[in-house]
């Protein structure tokens, strides 16, 4: 038998020490395949998948699932949308807390938690994000929840081309090719993340949604963060909650949606809808450039020394100290934004009332953390 | 100090003793030092971490590879023999044109793909030998070309850095044409100039082609051109109807471009070229990889918010300093990586003035990444094609270019008059400007007439 040369051998090494690695790689990669489980709560009426509304999502890392909650009386529709991005986990909590609590009276409220689906099963090269973050119910179990890319997984819509063409004719880099909130109004022809926009956008249009919300985070240093960012029919309604939320010591701006910047959903959906688009946006550590060492913690806490000494340099958008930017508090921002946007919207559209009950209050989030509200498997 | 700084320095040290002291290839050097950085930071070994960051350039080790594939294709074909025939047969007399146009034709790919390593692997290979034909030294036509193929990626139309930064600070990819040629071609043509003018010799043609080697034009006709050309047209064709045209992407052009090689010129075996092709574009590619490792870590560890924070919260005039210094210097990593890290808090932290102007300044000034070792993708690219083995060699032409590059930066990014100033001067009056630019040719060529003798100089003769 002829031996292997020294050469050789190194080279067989390295190829057994590759595959080893990357074997070992791969189980903590697939790993994050595996779907978060959001339970039905007393509300849900129905559970719908993306690709209802349409169908070529139908077996694709982008189809989703929908749930409804539908009042006994009829009245207006406002739809909802988490995890567009899931680098930005309190609009996904935000969404599985409605899903999980509220019981709708009037009119329907459609949620969404996983908008981007196939983003949710990996993470950004570079960003070196944590994996996953867990909550404990009440009842002791340790829910966990995904922590993916602001993008598609290239498993799923590869390679990038170098530049992105809106179909409006605006370009981006080739990596917003991958970004669900620069791809809509979507394309029923177009590769996988156009597919998604245009599915949401369906459902948006088949529903007759009234108000539609994107929930969304930003990195405190970024310059549109504690914001709604409104489409130029949704203003008012925008002006009004930011208002009335201000009362409740909630500071929230208003930006109007600019008509320039293309594919975004307060842009979009507006625009190729009836419905009134908003975005919300809130401050979150964990996706930030100035982060210190990260992990779930900071997913959870929100406290970081590098943007304790960024805001103390007038570096930040926000208000930033000591306690940080915990979970409780971004979640409660949306949900306090969402219930306002909707109260305001029924007052002013009288037969297109949506009312609900059971939203976890604000004092009970901070107080006993999002744990008290989420379900157990059991 | 910090964890954060520890860690960095830690990092740091032990990538300049391997890959200084113990002259281990960068690519492992970087690895270690990733793997360092965990281990001083408590997270032991982070294996998935390690392989994560090494995705972050997959699609770029994809291009160097095809890419250079493609030019070991029009190597063996006999195509950029004879380009250069050609070239130098119509050009060889036209000093400033010819430096001028080979300065255009480098920047090309660059213009349409965002990408400096095209350029320098296409037209910078074809460039190459001309301008060693004329006398310049190959260090020399190193920098040309390595500077002519960031000139390129930076050009309008397509600017991937700008339009990083502007994806995260939402700013649509809109209205930067102006400022960009404002920027970028007085300091091309300068570089040009500067670099080339009094290198190049008039050697009459009949002397000129004997120490040339021949070309098959005779043999193979235009058909030897088809691998560029299909290159280039695909290229085209993508940017300019893409919703038409599908995304190819540049590997697959590329690997086209060099099976078309095998039937369009001088008979070659594809195995032998490509592993030869293979072999010398390894290196690269393992210091891609190793490069993703070692942000991967950084970000893990915080290391990079530890290095974005304190550059950031310098007082104004450091801050500015630290602007022209670290896009540059954490171009090492990747200039796009350096528009990411570096380039969005800037701009974030800038915004208030003229944002066009502040966001092309920041992205040109960190374009010069490019040539920022142990990367340096368009230098050490620029150093295979023209044969040469230090990259240091060629670095050194460039420091005047580059730092005029930066102080140019500079001024549109503290001065939001100076920007003011600049559109007048190229808009309103624009026979002034033609003017004052053959006016700055003309002192560039007298300021440069008077060749000294170089060390290194190369006729091929």
């Amino acid at each position: 038998m002829k031996v292997l040369s020294k050469k050789n051998l190194t080279g067989v090494i390295i190829i057994v020490l590759c595959v080893g690695i990357a074997g070992f790689g791969s189980i903590e990669f697939t790993s994050q395949w595996e779907e978060d489980a959001v339970y039905a709560g007393p509300g849900v009426t129905e559970i719908k998948n993306l690709s209802d509304y349409f169908a070529d999502l139908k077996g694709t890392a982008g189809d989703t699932k929908v749930y409804v909650l539908e009042g006994e009386e009829p009245g207006g529709t406002v739809f909802v949308l988490g995890g567009a991005h899931p680098n930005e986990p309190a609009g996904m909590l935000a969404t599985v807390l409605l899903i999980e609590n509220i019981q709708v009276s009037k009119g329907k409220v459609i949620v969404i938690p996983f908008g981007n689906a196939s983003a949710y099963t990996h993470t950004e090269p570079q960003e070196a994000y944590s994996r996953e973050f867990a909550i404990e119910t009440i009842e002791g179990e340790e829910r966990t929840f995904r922590f993916g890319s602001r993008y598609t997984n290239p498993i799923h819509q590869w390679p990038d081309p170098d530049i992105f063409v809106h179909s409006s004719g605006q370009t981006l880099s080739g990596v917003e090719t991958r970004n669900l909130n620069r791809a809509f109004p979507g394309n029923p022809d177009g590769y996988l993340t156009k597919k998604i926009a245009y599915g949401i956008m369906e459902l948006i249009r088949k529903e007759e949604a009234d108000v539609s919300i994107d929930i969304h985070e930003a990195s405190p240093e970024y310059h549109i963060v504690n914001a709604m960012v409104a489409h130029q029919d949704a203003t008012s309604l925008a002006a009004e909650t930011s208002m009335e939320l201000q009362m409740e010591n909630i500071r929230i701006s208003v930006e109007s949606s600019p008509e320039r910047l293309r594919g975004l959903s307060h842009r979009e959906w507006g625009d190729f809808s009836d419905t009134k688009a908003i975005l919300f946006e809130t401050a979150n550590p964990s996706q930030g450039l100035f982060r210190g060492r990260g992990g779930s913690d900071l997913v959870l806490s929100g406290k970081d020394d590098f943007y304790l000494r960024a805001a103390e340099m007038d570096l930040l958008y926000v208000p930033y100290d000591e306690e940080g930017k915990p979970i409780e508090w971004r979640v409660n921002r949306h949900l306090r934004s969402l219930e306002m946007v909707v109260e305001v919207f029924s007052r002013n559209n009288p037969g297109r009332e949506i009312q609900f009950k059971n939203i976890p209050s604000g004092e009970r989030l901070v107080n006993e953390g999002i744990g008290a509200f989420l379900l157990s498997g059991e | 100090m910090g964890n954060e700084a520890l860690v960095f320095v830690v990092m740091l040290a032990t990538f300049v003793v391997l890959s200084l002291r113990l002259k281990l290839p960068i690519g492992v050097a970087l690895m270690v030092a990733s793997i360092a950085g965990g281990v001083i930071a408590g997270l032991g070994v982070p294996i998935s971490h390690l392989v994560e960051g090494t995705f972050a350039y997959l699609d770029e080790i994809l291009i160097i590879a095809t890419a250079m594939l493609f030019m070991k294709g029009m190597q063996k074909s006999g195509l950029l023999n004879t380009a250069v025939y050609q070239i130098l047969q119509i050009f060889h007399n036209k000093k400033v044109f010819l430096l001028l146009s080979m300065m255009a034709l480098v920047m090309f790919p660059g213009l349409i793909t965002g990408v400096s390593t095209p350029s320098v692997l296409t037209t910078g290979a074809l460039v190459a030998p001309v301008l060693l034909h004329l006398g310049m030294s190959r260090s020399r036509a190193g920098a040309i070309i390595g500077m002519g193929s960031i000139f390129g990626m930076l050009a309008p139309p397509v600017n991937i850095p700008i339009m990083i930064i502007g994806a995260g600070i939402d700013m649509p990819y809109m209205g930067f044409t102006l400022p960009l040629l404002i920027l970028i071609i007085p300091v091309a043509i300068f570089t040009t100039l500067f670099l080339g003018y009094r290198h190049i010799k008039i050697i009459p043609w009949e002397e000129l082609k004997k120490g040339m080697p021949e070309s098959n034009f005779s043999q193979y006709g235009w058909k030897l051109y088809l691998p560029i050309m299909f290159v280039v047209f695909v290229m085209l064709l993508e940017k300019s109807i893409p919703h038409v045209f599908p995304n190819l992407g540049l590997p697959l052009i590329f690997l086209g471009g060099s099976l078309l090689t095998l039937v369009t010129g001088a008979p070659f075996k594809f195995s032998p070229m490509s592993k030869e092709s293979v072999k010398e574009s390894l290196p690269i590619m393992a210091l891609l990889a190793g490069i993703g490792m070692l942000i991967q870590i950084m970000t893990l560890t915080g290391a990079r918010g530890f290095i974005v924070v304190n550059i950031l919260t310098l007082p104004d005039i450091f801050l500015y300093l630290g602007i022209v210094i670290s896009l540059p210097l954490f171009g090492a990593v990747s200039s796009f990586a350096s528009a990411t890290v570096l380039g969005i808090p800037f701009s974030l932290a800038l915004l208030g003035q003229n944002e066009i102007w502040l966001v092309s300044a920041v992205a040109f000034v960190a374009g010069l990444g490019d040539l920022m070792p142990p990367t340096a993708l368009a230098g050490i690219f620029a150093a295979k094609v023209v044969g040469i083995k230090k990259y240091s060699r060629i670095l050194k032409h460039c420091i005047i270019p580059a730092i005029l590059m930066a102080i140019y930066g500079l001024f549109v990014i503290i001065d939001g008059e100076f920007t003011n100033w600049l559109e007048w001067f190229f808009l309103g009056f624009p026979i002034i400007t033609v003017v004052v630019l053959i006016l700055i040719i003309f002192f560039v060529i007298k300021l440069i007439r008077s060749p000294k003798k170089e060390k290194e100089g190369t006729v091929l003769k």
